[in-house]
């Protein structure tokens, strides 16, 4: 079984995949990541690969549906494992800025090449680390998801970017980064092309958000001097959080970049990345709830400013 | 025609736009418009009912500046200034026929555009060509927009083709049309990203089967996907069977096929030659002139050519028998040309408007070929919209460079890489386009190492088809043609051309390896720019599948 589902009541899609429950909590052997393991049998540096139990497939089967209130729609999408290094126990706080530079371009080949199959309308690449947020396993890795639909999340942030444009003709986030460059109280790190920063309208507790200082809808029209200073944005952002708490710190890491077959918003989609973790201390999470499940509204237990401060506190040398 | 309003794009406000709505009656027909708001702009929408020969649906105030659109491939897209001048060769009019407009009767006298208009901070286009010829008649200071019906009588309220008013710089309202147009027309871009080789821009018709069979085998090394023949191999235009130059189109296709390449073939399917046994079988199945004669559509081959009736039963039987008969002899990359011929003005068998007659032939063909690639040329764009793969959007390209040639779409370097520049937003949105062909070969040719060397960047860096066309036993610019084998090593590009309207091109074009920059400082010179961006990594992907039919790609770096 692998399909969408239309939900009336929210308008939007819900992929239903039976191959995803056979996915393993842990593995109790060996890592599948790792040269030996279940995926790999060779040596590699970086590897992008099907994803074993995937919620999306290129071949997904048809379906029809059952009538105008039970709409189906095809799942043929496609879910790959992003896997960074060959090293077990790295991280992206761990991995040398050179390695970050290599994903960074293998993200680049992932998004061309998937964005040439015309029913690809998303490309959300993605990390889960640690258990809190459902990782399943440790080998330092990501996903990527192609999507055959526009996701609602994503629909939201392209419709009000849009509108933003309409009503100030720039990109809205071309106007946040110049704002906080010059207030300055929320950044956490910034370089000559980027700038981190625990954002005014944070959704959690240590939220951080990347943003390109030059106008790009997709990392891929970042060159490589700036795709270098990228990588050492994501070193130092993964690194100030491990050292915040003095642990490995769970977070999702998700690129949200213009959707794919449809330019109508490059101008003001802007390319960034959302660290959204779910420490609110260390020994405590900050859940997604009733609230945030149900209403999409947050409830934020930590002053933006003081996250950033917090953060900005943490040295850090790469 | 004279109550629609006339409003001002560079100072605009949304009162102007309620100027345009609401119902009119006029001359034979009624019409309400409707406004909708729209990203960047608004939609127009309109209803007719009545007998229509054509609507104006507004008219705007002339800004200084202005890129026009020629109705196909090989025609015009460039920027106007207000003392623009057609002064088209009046002993080319009778040659060139349709092939300058679907409107030959207004075209040479008067400065129109096709489709769409834009200016340095408005947009003014139509997202589709169904029914209707859009177009925009620019005289003096005001443009006036208007769908062109030729005679067409709706008993009931009838949808117009919808325009649209976009308000931004050209770099951003040119794609978002694009992209505008292909979802009203759901488009599916093909995913075939072939390199290939054509007969043409070496041989023209000097060409046989001895001269391919010796290109084919010193291609062994070039890589390319795609070995197209051009226009040589045939009887006569409209007698589509191999001549004495070649053997059947079996062996011809296995041939190619031999040599690991996919079969490529030229026709022109809509035109009619003179001397054509099919112009003596079946005058039946040409478009027709007032008295009931096949029409001239243009001359060429030193002969009258005429076109074919896409709305006779049998002519579509015949036109579709010919694609399976091609396809069944193993081609499978269509080069169809001189498009044009079936959407001439004229009485047909059916009453449609020669727009709805020309998709009516269009789709015949795509149909015919089912997934092959389909790779339109001398055509008109917007009805092709969704019907081919690939498309060819300036003139024929040549191996000279002539900046004091007529601005026309006879064959020249310099206009051919002008058009691949000016109509770049629609690469890779309403098909993939055919910037024609490269030359790299160093000798039979008037091109300049730097005319060839900017010809293979452009269209290398926006992302356009790549098909090369030289003689291979010849000495062959083989740096340029390791510089075509890199780009081509990944996916598609992301591309960002600014500088239209003044005619200094910047390219931004970025993929897995960096964003280079192109910056063409005078095209009528050759004075460019090129800067690659190389970065410190190359990485190198190998694909593996498994068993289990997952597929695994390796980045490993190459040092």
């Amino acid at each position: 079984m692998m399909e969408r589902r239309y939900n009336v009541l929210a308008d939007e899609w819900v992929m239903i995949s039976a191959f995803t429950q056979q996915r393993p909590t842990n593995p109790t052997t060996s890592c599948p990541l790792c040269v030996g393991g279940d995926e790999f049998s060779r040596p590699y540096d970086l590897a992008s690969f099907d994803n074993r139990f995937p919620s999306m497939k290129v071949d997904a089967p048809n379906v029809e549906s059952e009538n105008s209130l039970y709409k189906k729609a095809r799942s043929n999408g496609k879910c790959e494992v992003v896997v960074y290094t060959v090293d077990h126990n790295s991280a992206m706080s761990l991995m040398p800025i050179h390695q970050i530079e290599k994903l960074i371009k293998m993200w680049a080949d992932r998004y061309l090449e998937l964005s040439l199959q015309p029913t690809m309308k998303y490309i959300f690449i993605f990390e889960n680390r640690g258990s809190e947020v459902g990782a399943t396993l440790s080998h330092p890795h990501g996903q990527l998801y192609a999507f055959p639909f526009l996701p609602k999340r994503i629909e939201a942030k392209v419709q009000s970017l849009a509108k933003y444009y309409d009503e100030h003709g720039r990109c809205a986030i071309c106007d946040v980064v110049e704002n906080e460059v010059s207030i300055r109280e929320r950044l956490v790190y910034e370089n000559e092309s980027f700038i981190a920063l625990v954002p005014f309208y944070a959704r959690w507790p240590y939220e951080v958000h990347v943003y390109p200082k030059r106008h790009v809808s997709s990392l891929v029209e970042l060159n490589n001097s700036e795709r270098n200073l990228l990588s050492k944005v994501l070193k130092v952002v993964t690194m100030k959080y491990d050292l915040l708490f003095q642990q490995s710190f769970p977070y999702m890491m998700m690129l949200f970049q213009s959707p794919v077959n449809d330019i109508r918003y490059e101008h003001a989609f802007h390319f960034h990345i959302e660290f959204n973790p779910v420490k609110r201390d260390k020994n405590k999470i900050k859940w997604m709830a009733s609230v945030e499940t149900g209403t999409w509204a947050f409830i934020n237990p930590k002053l933006p400013e003081e996250a950033a401060a917090e953060l900005r506190s943490v040295e850090v040398i790469i | 025609m004279s109550i629609s309003q006339t409003i001002d794009l560079e100072n605009f406000n949304d009162i102007d736009m309620k100027k345009i709505a609401g119902y009119r009656k006029e001359d034979g027909f009624e019409l309400v418009v409707e406004i909708e708001k729209l990203h960047l702009g608004f939609k127009i929408k309109g209803y007719l009912k009545g007998y229509v020969d054509e609507v104006e649906l507004f008219k705007f105030k002339r800004p200084d500046k202005l890129l026009v659109n020629n109705w196909q491939s090989w025609g015009p897209s460039k920027v106007t200034q207000k003392d623009f001048q057609l002064n088209f060769p009046r002993e080319l009019i009778q040659k060139f026929g349709f092939s300058a407009s679907i409107m030959p009767e207004l075209y040479f006298d008067n400065l129109l555009s096709d489709y769409y208009v834009a200016s340095e901070c408005f947009f003014v286009g139509c997202l589709s060509s169904k029914v209707a010829h859009p177009y925009f008649q620019i005289d003096g200071d005001e443009v006036s927009v208007r769908l062109k019906y030729f005679g067409m009588n709706f008993d009931e309220w009838n949808e117009t083709e919808t325009i649209v008013i976009l308000l931004d710089k050209p770099e951003v309202t040119l794609p978002y049309y694009a992209d505008l147009v292909a979802k009203e027309n759901v488009v599916n871009i093909s995913d075939k990203r072939w390199v290939g080789w054509s007969s043409w821009y070496q041989y023209f018709v000097d060409f046989d089967y001895e001269k391919m069979c010796a290109d084919l085998e010193n291609a062994r090394a070039r890589g390319y996907d795609v070995f197209q023949i051009d226009d040589a191999w045939e009887v006569d235009i409209g007698d589509w069977t191999p001549n004495n130059k070649f053997p059947s189109l079996e062996k011809v296709a296995a041939k190619i096929k031999e040599y690991g390449y996919i079969p490529g073939i030229w026709l022109a399917p809509f035109s009619v030659s003179e001397t054509s046994t099919l112009f003596m079988k079946h005058p039946d199945w040409l478009v027709k002139d007032g008295n009931g004669n096949p029409r001239v559509a243009y001359e060429n081959w030193n002969k009258k050519i005429y076109a074919l009736d896409t709305t006779v039963p049998q002519a579509v039987d015949w036109l579709t028998s010919l694609f399976e008969h091609l396809k069944d002899c193993g081609f499978e990359y269509f080069k169809i040309d001189f498009l044009f011929a079936a959407a001439i003005q004229g009485k047909r068998f059916e009453n449609v408007t020669p727009v709805q007659a020309y998709i009516q032939g269009l789709n015949a063909i795509r149909q015919a070929v089912a997934d092959s690639f389909v790779l339109g040329c001398g055509a008109p764009l917007l009805p092709s919209v969704g019907y081919v793969d690939g498309m060819r959007i300036g003139p024929d390209t040549a191996p000279y460079w002539d900046a004091n040639g007529p601005d026309i779409g006879h064959p020249n370097a310099y206009y051919a890489l002008r058009n691949v520049l000016t109509r770049w937003h629609i690469n890779g949105i309403w098909w993939w386009n055919d910037p024609d062909c490269l030359m790299l070969r160093k000798v039979d040719t008037q091109l300049s190492d730097a005319q060839r060397e900017l010809y293979t960047l452009v269209s290398l860096l926006l992302d356009n088809m790549i098909i090369q066309s030289d003689n291979l036993s010849y000495e062959i610019d083989d740096r340029l043609w390791t510089v075509v084998s890199e780009y081509r090593k990944y996916g598609k590009r992301k591309v960002l051309l600014s500088g239209i309207m003044s005619g200094q091109y910047n390219i931004t074009s970025c993929g897995v390896d960096g964003c280079d920059l192109l910056s063409i400082t005078d095209l009528e010179k050759c004075v460019f720019t090129y800067s690659k961006d190389s970065g410190d990594i190359k990485l190198e992907k190998t694909i593996e599948m498994q068993d289990d039919g997952r597929r695994f790609n390796y980045y490993n770096e190459n040092d």
